[in-house]
C-alpha cells in the first residue's frame, strides 16, 4: 500500500514538475531564510541565558524621581553594594562590576584587553568557570588578575599562565601583576565578555579608594543573586528605608525642585532587572524598559515567509486537484475510503516539504557565512542546538506540513464519488479560500514592502541629518597608550602642525558616535543652582574643540591660550541654558563638584554629542587641564580623505607604534550606532524581497492554472471577435482586484505599525500616504507583470488551437 | 434474489422546480442474471446504474441488496457493501493514467487490504486470463481503447464482485472491439457473475438474458 503511494507520488510529482519545480524552489527558499531568521532570533533570545542561576540573578538600578520626571539609572555609588547586603534582607549574593579597557605587556609584547572589576562572589553569581588556577577565590590577592583562556594562549601560547606576571598599564604607570586563574572563553550569547577580570578593589584610587564613603558618585553596575523564597517585587518593596536613609538629600533636592513622588509615594525606587533581559534594554525618555521586538519582529517575518509559501503550496494543490478528479472518483468507486486517499494525497506533500526543508537546511547551511557576517552575529546551528529548540523545530515543521499539506489532501478525500467522476468541482467554494489566502499574501507583502520604504527614509534621515557638528571632515582616534597621554597629544600637535592637510586638533575625554574601540561613555553632574538642582552632561576638551569640530559659537568665545584662567571656564549649550533658565548666561557662575567656581565664557549652538535616540541634553564642556584626554580629534581638508587618513595613522604609529591605530571618520562613528536600525532594515528589506518573490510564484502558478482552465473560453471568445487586450484584462482583473483588497487592508496596518515605530525616534521622519501608496503600485505592477506573462501569450494564441484540443 | 428496487424516486430541483430523474421504479434482480438497460441518451440509464451501485442517492422508495435495506445504511456500511460484492465498467474506462495496468488491476486489492503475496496471485491469475500479462507494465495511454476496457473490467472482478454494473463498456469501442467485450461478459455470466449493462446498442442488448427499457427515468412498457 504505502509502496503504491509512494510510487504513484512520484510519478504525480513527475507529471506536473513545473509545479512541483515551482513549489520546491518556494519551500526551500522559505525554509531556508526562516531558518536562518530564527536562528538569528533565538541565539539573541537566548543571550545570557546560560547562567546556572538564571532566573534568582538580577541587575540592581534605580528609578529616581526628578522634576522632569522618572528616570533609571543602572549605576551606583561605591558603598551601595555592601549597605545593601546588610540591611536589606535577601541578597544572597552580591558583586559590583565596572568595565574598561587595559594594555597588557608580556615579554615586551604589548596587548589591548577588556577588563572587568568585580567583587570576589560575581563567580557564585555567573557561571563563568575556571579553568585552571584558583578556583575558590580567583581575585584574592592583591596584584593579581584572572584571564580569559583566549587570552591566556594569546600571550602565553602554551605556557601553563599561572604565576607568570604582567605588566598592567593603570593610570599610565606599568604596574606588575600575577595570573591567578584562567577562565573559561566567555559564550558567544554573553552580554558581558570581557579578557580579564580584576578585584573592583585594586582598580584606581581615584575610582575606589577615594569613594568608598561616597554616596553620590555612581560609577558601577550591581548584580546579585536573590535568595530563596524572596521575589523581586518583595525585595522591591523592602528597599523603601535603604534608599530614604542614604539618598536623603537627593530625595529632599529632589522634592525642592518639584518633582512628584511615585505611585507608591517614593521618590527613589530600587529595582531588580532580571538578567536575562539586559541585553535587550532600552532608554526611552529616561526610562529603563525591556524591548524584544527587534528579536519578534525577526521571527515574525520567519513565520510570515514560511505562510506565504505554504499558501502558495495550498493554492497550487487546490488549483491542481481540479485535474485530478477522475483519479479521485475511480479510486472511491474502487473502495478507498477517505482516510485512504487523504493519507495518499498528503503523503504527496510531504515528500515535497521533506525535500524543500532538507534543501532548505542545505541552503541556510551555505547562506551561513555571509549571513553572519552581513547582520554581525554568532548565531549558528550549534549555538541554538539544544533539545527543545530541536524539537520545537522540528513540530514546527511537522505542523506546517500538516496543514499546508493536509488541507488540499482534506478537500480532496471528501469529494463526491459521482462528482469527481464527471470531473465537475464546486469552483467557487475552493476559488473564495484561494482569493482570502492570496489577499493575505499580497498584504502581507504590502506591509513589508511599506516597512523597508519608512525603515531606508528614517536611517537616511538619521544618516543624513546635520548633528550640528562636523562628521565629514573629522576623524577622531583613542589615546591608548603606555606613555603619559598629555605629552602624547602635545608630539600629535606638533606633528600635525606641518601637515597642510590637517586643519586643525583637539581632543576631548568622550568620542562621538561609536568608534572602532567599541567605548562609550558618558558623564553627568547635578548640581545646585541659584537654589534649584540642575544637571548636565559633562565633556572635558582640550583647545580648538569647537573650531575643529565645527560647533557653532553663538555668544561669547571659546578655550583660548590667550587666557590663563581658561581652565576655570566653561561653556556651555542652548540646552543648559534653558536648564539653567538664565536671561544672561554668560554672566553666569557654575558650582560644579566641589564649590569650584568655574564662569561660562561662551554659548554654542545645540549639537548631537551622543546617540540619535536621545535629543540634546544640557552640556557642559569645560577644561581644566587635569581630565585625561581619550580621544583626539582631527579635521583635515576635504579632498583626499583617504590619504590624509592614512597620514593620520602614519603619525600615530611613529609616536605611539605599540598600539594600534583605532581611528575613524565621525560619519563612521555615527553609522556604527545605527547598527541595530541597519540590521534590521537589512533583514526587513530581504523579508519583503523574498516574500515578494513568494507571493508572485504563486501567483504565477495559479495565472497558469487559470488560463488552462479558461483555455475553451479564451479560444471562444476570440473566435467571436474579443481582441487581445480585452482577453488581457478579463484574466488579469480579478486577480488586480485581489492586490487592490490587499492594498486597502494592509495600508492601515503598516501606518500603525511604522508610526508605532517611528515614536521610538526623537528624530523622526513623517509619516505620508505616498510611502503606502509606493508600496501599493510596486506590489500591483509586480503582479501586473507576473500575471501577463501567461495571459498575454494565452490571449494571443491561435484560438483553433485553444478548440482542437478540448 | 440479489437486488430490489420498490417505488423508487430520484429527483433534483431546479427554479423551484422538481425534475425527476427516476420515477417510480420498480425492479428485481436475481443472482445469475444479465440484464440490459436500454434508453435514448438522457433517459436515466446512468442515474439507475449509479443508484445500484450505490454511488448515488435517491429521495424515495426502497433499495434492498442480499435483503439488507440500502436506504436505510450509513455511507460506511454501504461502502463495505459495495466494496465487497460491485464492480463497475465505464464507457470512458476510468483507468488511473499514472498506474500501470498491473497497477491498475492490483488497486482494488490493496483497499481491502489483501496481502502482498495473495495480491500478486490474483493480478496474475487476471492477467493470464485476459491475455495481457505482455502488456502488465504499459501505462493506460499505452493501450488501445479495447484493450484498455479490458483492463477496466479486469479491475472489476479482481475482488470477486457478485455483481458487475456496466455503463456502455462499448461506447467508445469499434464493432470487433465490442463484439469481444460482449463475449466475454457472457463467459463470465456463464460462470455465475451477474451482469447490469446499459447500452444504445440493440446487438449489446441482446447478450443479455432480459432488456429493461427506460423513457424519461420510468419504465417504458410500450
Ligand atoms: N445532477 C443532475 N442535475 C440535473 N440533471 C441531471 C443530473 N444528473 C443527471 N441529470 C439529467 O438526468 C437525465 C438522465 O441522465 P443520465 O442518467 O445520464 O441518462 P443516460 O445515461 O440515459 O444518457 C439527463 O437528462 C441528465 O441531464
Ligand atoms: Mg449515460
Amino acid at each position: 500500500m504505502i509502496r503504491n503511494y509512494i510510487k504513484i507520488a512520484f510519478r504525480n510529482l513527475w507529471k506536473d514538475r513545473t509545479f512541483t519545480a515551482l513549489n520546491i524552489i518556494g519551500l526551500t527558499t522559505a525554509f531556508g531564510i526562516a531558518f536562518l531568521l530564527s536562528m538569528y532570533a533565538l541565539f539573541e533570545l537566548s543571550y545570557d541565558r546560560f547562567h546556572e542561576n538564571i532566573g534568582s540573578i538580577y541587575k540592581v538600578y534605580t528609578d529616581e524621581q526628578t522634576a522632569k520626571g522618572t528616570e533609571s539609572s543602572e549605576t551606583n555609588p561605591i558603598p551601595f553594594a555592601d549597605a545593601l547586603r546588610e540591611e536589606v534582607p535577601g541578597v544572597d549574593k552580591i558583586s559590583r562590576y565596572v568595565t574598561g579597557g587595559t594594555l597588557l605587556t608580556y615579554d615586551g609584547e604589548t596587548f589591548q584587553v577588556t577588563s572587568a572589576g568585580v567583587d570576589p562572589e560575581y563567580f557564585d553569581i555567573f557561571s563563568f568557570p575556571i579553568v585552571e588556577g584558583n578556583k575558590t577565590n580567583p581575585i584574592s590577592e592583591k596584584l593579581s588578575i584572572v584571564i580569559s583562556r583566549k587570552v591566556a594562549t594569546a600571550i602565553f601560547g602554551k605556557e601553563m599562565p599561572i604565576g607568570k606576571t604582567v605588566m598592567v598599564q593603570s593610570e599610565g604607570e606599568n604596574v606588575p601583576v600575577g595570573i591567578s586563574a584562567v577562565f573559561e572563553n566567555i559564550p558567544a550569547a554573553s552580554s558581558m565578555d570581557v579578557d580579564v577580570i580584576v578585584n573592583i578593589k585594586n582598580l584606581p584610587d581615584s575610582f575606589y579608594k577615594n569613594n568608598l564613603n561616597n554616596w553620590s558618585a555612581h560609577n558601577h553596575a550591581v548584580y546579585m543573586k536573590l535568595a530563596n523564597g524572596i521575589s523581586p517585587a518583595q525585595f522591591e518593596k523592602s528597599t523603601k528605608d535603604f534608599s530614604a536613609l542614604h539618598y536623603a538629600e537627593n530625595i529632599a533636592n529632589a522634592k525642592r525642585d518639584g518633582a512628584q513622588a511615585d505611585a507608591k509615594g517614593n521618590f527613589r525606587q530600587i529595582k531588580l532587572l532580571p538578567v536575562e533581559d539586559q541585553s535587550f534594554v532600552v532608554i526611552k525618555d529616561g526610562l529603563l524598559s525591556v524591548n524584544k521586538t527587534l528579536q519578534y519582529i525577526v521571527l515574525g517575518i520567519a513565520f510570515l515567509i514560511l505562510f506565504i509559501a505554504s499558501v502558495n503550496f495550498i493554492n497550487m494543490s487546490l488549483a491542481k486537484s481540479a485535474q485530478r478528479l477522475r483519479e479521485i472518483g475511480m479510486r472511491k468507486t474502487l473502495g478507498a475510503g477517505k482516510s485512504q486517499l487523504f493519507i495518499q494525497f498528503w503523503g504527496e506533500s510531504v515528500i515535497v516539504f521533506i525535500v524543500a526543508v532538507v534543501l532548505g537546511g542545505f541552503l541556510a547551511f551555505t547562506l551561513l557565512k555571509p549571513f553572519q557576517t552581513l547582520f554581525n552575529t554568532s548565531a549558528s546551528f550549534s549555538s541554538i542546538s539544544n533539545p527543545l529548540i530541536v524539537f520545537g523545530a522540528i513540530l514546527c515543521v511537522l505542523l506546517i506540513t500538516l496543514i499546508a499539506g493536509g488541507y488540499p489532501a482534506f478537500m480532496m478525500s471528501r469529494m463526491d464519488t459521482l462528482q469527481a467522476l464527471k470531473a465537475k468541482l464546486k469552483v467557487n467554494g475552493n476559488n473564495r479560500l484561494r482569493n482570502v489566502l492570496m489577499v493575505v499574501q499580497f498584504s502581507i507583502a504590502i506591509i513589508l514592502i511599506s516597512g523597508t520604504i519608512v525603515l531606508w527614509q528614517q536611517l537616511d534621515y538619521l544618516r543624513n541629518k546635520d548633528l550640528g557638528f562636523n562628521k565629514e571632515q573629522v576623524i577622531s582616534f583613542p589615546i591608548n597608550t603606555k606613555q603619559d597621554p598629555n605629552n602624547v597629544l602635545q608630539l600629535l600637535r606638533n606633528e600635525f602642525s606641518t601637515d597642510p592637510n590637517i586643519l586643525s586638533v583637539s581632543a576631548a575625554d568622550n568620542n562621538f558616535g561609536l568608534g572602532r574601540d567599541g567605548s562609550r561613555m558618558r558623564s553627568v553632574l547635578g548640581f545646585d543652582y541659584k537654589n534649584r538642582q540642575v544637571s548636565t552632561h559633562l565633556i572635558s576638551v582640550d583647545y580648538d574643540y569647537a573650531e575643529t569640530l565645527d560647533i557653532e559659537l553663538l555668544e561669547g568665545r571659546s578655550f583660548n591660550r590667550k587666557y590663563a584662567s581658561d581652565s576655570l571656564s566653561v561653556m556651555i549649550n542652548e540646552a543648559m541654558v534653558k536648564e539653567l533658565g538664565e536671561e544672561n548666561p554668560l554672566n553666569a557662575n557654575l558650582f560644579l563638584g566641589d564649590s569650584i567656581k568655574y564662569s561660562v565664557i561662551g554659548i554654542v549652538k545645540n549639537f548631537n554629542f551622543e546617540s540619535l535616540s536621545r535629543g540634546v541634553q544640557p552640556l557642559t564642556l569645560f577644561m581644566d587641564g587635569e581630565s585625561p584626554m581619550g580621544y583626539v580629534y582631527v579635521k583635515v581638508v576635504p579632498n583626499n580623505l583617504a590619504d590624509t587618513y592614512a597620514g593620520v595613522r602614519k603619525v600615530w604609529n611613529k609616536i605611539e607604534p605599540d598600539t594600534e591605530f583605532l581611528g575613524s571618520f565621525l560619519d563612521e562613528n555615527i553609522d556604527r550606532t545605527l547598527k541595530r536600525e541597519r540590521h534590521m532594515t537589512t533583514m526587513i528589506s530581504s523579508g519583503s524581497i523574498l516574500a515578494i518573490i513568494l507571493s508572485c510564484i504563486g501567483l504565477f502558478a495559479i495565472s497558469l492554472l487559470v488560463v488552462s482552465q479558461r483555455r475553451k473560453e479564451i479560444g471562444i471568445r476570440k473566435v467571436v471577435g474579443a481582441s487581445v487586450s480585452t482577453i488581457t484584462v478579463l484574466l488579469t482583473k480579478d486577480f488586480l482586484k485581489l492586490v487592490g483588497i490587499a492594498f486597502l487592508i494592509a495600508t492601515p496596518i503598516a501606518w500603525y505599525a511604522t508610526s508605532k515605530w517611528l515614536e521610538n525616534y526623537v528624530y523622526r521622519i513623517d509619516l505620508n500616504l505616498w510611502i503606502f501608496l509606493a508600496a501599493g503600485v510596486m506590489a500591483l505592477i509586480i503582479a501586473v507583470l507576473t500575471i501577463s506573462f501567461r495571459t498575454i501569450q494565452a490571449a494571443l494564441k491561435n484560438p483553433v488551437e485553444s478548440l482542437k484540443t478540448e | 434474489m440479489l437486488l430490489e428496487l420498490k417505488n423508487i424516486f430520484k429527483w433534483v430541483t431546479q427554479g423551484g422546480k422538481r425534475i425527476y430523474l427516476l420515477s417510480d421504479l420498480n425492479f428485481k434482480v436475481e443472482e445469475g442474471e444479465f440484464i440490459s438497460i436500454m434508453g435514448p441518451s438522457g433517459s436515466g440509464k446512468s442515474t439507475l446504474l449509479n443508484v445500484i451501485g450505490m454511488l448515488d442517492g435517491f429521495q424515495e422508495g426502497e433499495y434492498n441488496f442480499l435483503e439488507q435495506p440500502v436506504h436505510t445504511m450509513k455511507d460506511k456500511e454501504r461502502s463495505k457493501l459495495y466494496k465487497e460484492y460491485i464492480g463497475f465498467v465505464f464507457q470512458a474506462y476510468h483507468l488511473i493514467d499514472e498506474l500501470t495496468v498491473y497497477e491498475n488491476i492490483e488497486t482494488p486489492l490493496l483497499y481491502k487490504n489483501i496481502k502482498s503475496s495473495e495480491r500478486k496471485a490474483l493480478v496474475a491469475d487476471m492477467l493470464d486470463r485476459f491475455n495481457i500479462v505482455g502488456k502488465k507494465d504499459l501505462f493506460p495511454n499505452q493501450l488501445s481503447g479495447g484493450q484498455q476496457q479490458l483492463v477496466g473490467i479486469a479491475r472489476a472482478l479482481i475482488t470477486k464482485p457478485k455483481l458487475i454494473l456496466a455503463d456502455e463498456p462499448t461506447g467508445n469501442l469499434n464493432s470487433k472491439q465490442s463484439e469481444e467485450i460482449m463475449q466475454l461478459f457472457k463467459e463470465l455470466n456463464q460462470e455465475g457473475v451477474t451482469i447490469i449493462q446499459a447500452t444504445h446498442s440493440e446487438s449489446n442488448a441482446a447478450y443479455g438474458s432480459r432488456i429493461l427499457h427506460l423513457l424519461d427515468g420510468r419504465r417504458d412498457n410500450t
